[in-house]
């Protein structure tokens, strides 16, 4: 029985990696806490179910939600009447787009100020003053040009992930030796080679920083967005239903955006950092 | 003779840093003139600040000139261009390209077909001794093999004058020896033209052809000294008993010395 259980432990160790493995566990643990304190609240019934669903409602939420949904066309067309999916849908398609236009131009924009000086006394005043007023606080003022809906959300979004991209990139680039600049130069190399060839790859801690920050500050501005300017999406979601006492669709709404935020910055920012920075070891790594 | 046509002339050369600050500026270099011929090893030494680097970012076209002339192959120099290969003193082999892709970069900028250029490639890891690490990253190397990995990148993108700032000074004592004999190795087989700038007076001696001293800032040619030592027998076991060498070495040293007592004087 005792080498049966070992035999099994060697063979997960084995699968995932002595220090995977310890990682996994480690930063499991709060997580199984804070699930046990919250199953404990409802079997012991320290606050009433207004305030803290129990689990399975939570759960039971999902298929309330997407009750009425007709059929797979309906779901992707993100039809009012499948509601949870849509709404997940409708949050992670602004997330998208919002980063496929964001992040190239903060990046590109970020780059050419990193080099040219004239540029950077351009445009680096605005870029303060953008940053000064927190994305949210443009809600009003998106909600009086474009009214309620994805314009306002998007453009919050976008507001948010550019400039903190633009700065990162910025100085990224600022921080490059210039030494590689000058033997791509001495190569026979166009400027147009050393922004592809320096600048860029030189600068990539930095941008993988800055995309870290802007897809994290950029969810927390959509989520609030959504919720006073938006008419659909996770943020809507869950305003609309606190507003109705639906706390279990409350709860439902914030676990998603968590596990989508988690999910994006595992499987996609991660690897890019694992790819990129730390094969060409520019990153401190504690030994 | 084409053979006797210069590959590098430098004629009348002076340079001045403007201050911003203070509107002085500092006199770097003073009425230089030099040439070099096909496939000569020339070394350059002097007191520390008398305007080594400055006349090699000029060369390099990374610092704009105003008083003077210097060309290559009769192109006047302005700015940058593969036809002079730059070694720098710093590690200077991009961190984001492994060893081979930062070899074959000169000609990647230069669109040389892939098959043709991982061919050359190739060539030159052997040359330097990197066989095997073709695919590591630079910050999986030792600091000499950084070197060896920046001085067969410049050789790869064949320019018609190798300009080597102080290469060797970042790796330790014994590294340097063998990168030394290394590079001595490498100029008998390339017969490269280059331009070697050293504060050591033994590296000078060991792999110049001619070695140019300067004086203390500003620098000014002070004299040449020829060092008629046939490559092939330049190894430092050997060196250590040859009269030309020794005679050579000591000639520099005092110039060498006396120019650093005036600087220190100032
Ligand atoms: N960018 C610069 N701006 C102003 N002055 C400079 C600049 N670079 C060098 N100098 C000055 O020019 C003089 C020559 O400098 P240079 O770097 O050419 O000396 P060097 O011979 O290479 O010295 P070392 O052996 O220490 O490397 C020095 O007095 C230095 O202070
Ligand atoms: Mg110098």
């Amino acid at each position: 029985m005792t080498t049966a259980v070992g035999n099994l432990s060697i063979a997960i160790q084995r699968r995932f990696g002595r220090q995977r493995l310890r990682k996994i566990i480690l930063g499991s643990i709060p997580f199984a806490v804070m699930i046990a304190i919250w199953h404990a609240n409802t079997v012991f019934d320290w606050l009433p179910p207004v305030f803290i669903p129990p689990i399975g409602d939570v759960w039971e939420a999902i298929f309330f939600l997407q009750e009425d949904c007709a059929g797979f066309v309906a779901l992707v067309m993100l039809d009012n009447s499948c509601l949870i999916t849509t709404h997940v849908f409708s949050s992670v398609g602004r997330v998208i787009l919002a980063a496929i236009v964001g992040l190239p131009l903060g990046i590109a924009f970020g780059i050419l100020c990193g080099m040219s000086r004239t540029l950077s006394k351009f445009l680096e005043p605005v870029g303060v003053f953008a940053n000064s007023i927190s994305g949210i606080a443009w809600i009003p003022l998106a909600i009086v040009w474009f009214g309620v809906g994805w314009v306002t959300t998007l453009f919050i979004m976008l507001n948010t992930i550019f400039w903190l991209m633009f700065f990162n990139s910025m100085l990224g680039v600022r921080s490059v030796a210039k030494v590689y600049e000058e033997s791509v130069l001495t190569m026979g190399g166009s400027r147009w080679d050393v922004i592809k060839q320096v600048y860029l790859p030189g600068a990539m801690p930095s941008i993988i920083t800055g995309m870290r920050m802007s897809m994290g500050f950029g969810w927390r501005a959509l989520i609030a967005a959504e919720m006073i300017g938006g008419d659909s999406g996770l943020g809507f979601m869950i305003f609309t239903s606190a507003a109705e006492f639906k706390i279990e669709e409350v709860f439902l709404g914030v676990i998603f955006i968590s596990i989508i935020f988690m999910a994006t910055d595992k499987y996609l920012l991660a690897p890019l950092e694992k790819w990129t920075v730390e094969r060409w070891g520019l990153v401190w790594r504690p030994t | 003779m084409n053979s006797m046509t210069p590959k590098l002339v430098v004629e009348g050369l002076t340079h001045y840093y403007p201050d911003e600050y203070t509107g002085e500026s500092v006199h770097a270099l003073e009425d230089i003139n030099l040439e070099l011929y096909e496939g000569e090893l020339v070394s350059v030494v002097g007191p520390s600040g008398c305007g080594k680097s400055t006349l090699l970012n000029i060369l390099a076209g990374l610092l704009p000139y105003k008083i003077g002339t210097a060309s290559v192959d009769g192109n006047v120099i302005h700015g940058p261009g593969p036809d002079r290969g730059v070694v720098f003193q710093e590690h200077a082999i991009l961190p984001w390209r492994t060893v081979a892709k930062n070899i074959g970069h000169g000609l990647e900028i230069r669109k040389v077909p892939q098959a043709e250029r991982e061919k050359r490639v190739q060539e030159f890891i052997d040359l330097v001794g990197l066989t095997g690490f073709e695919e590591k990253f630079p910050h999986e190397l030792s600091g000499g093999m950084k070197q060896r990995c920046q001085v067969a990148r410049t050789l790869c993108a064949d320019p018609v004058v190798m300009l080597m700032d102080e290469p060797f000074a970042a790796v330790d004592a014994q590294t340097r020896i063998t990168l030394q004999e290394e590079l001595n190795r490498i100029a008998m087989a390339t017969h490269k033209t280059i331009l070697f700038i050293t504060h050591s007076v033994e590296e000078a001696a060991f792999l110049a052809d001619r070695c140019l001293v300067f004086s203390a800032r500003p620098g000014r040619l002070k004299e040449i000294v020829e060092i008629g030592i046939p490559r092939e027998q330049r190894n430092w076991t050997a060196m250590n008993d040859n009269a030309i060498f020794i005679a050579a070495r000591d000639r520099i040293l005092a110039s060498v010395r006396e120019e650093v007592s005036i600087a220190v004087e100032e």
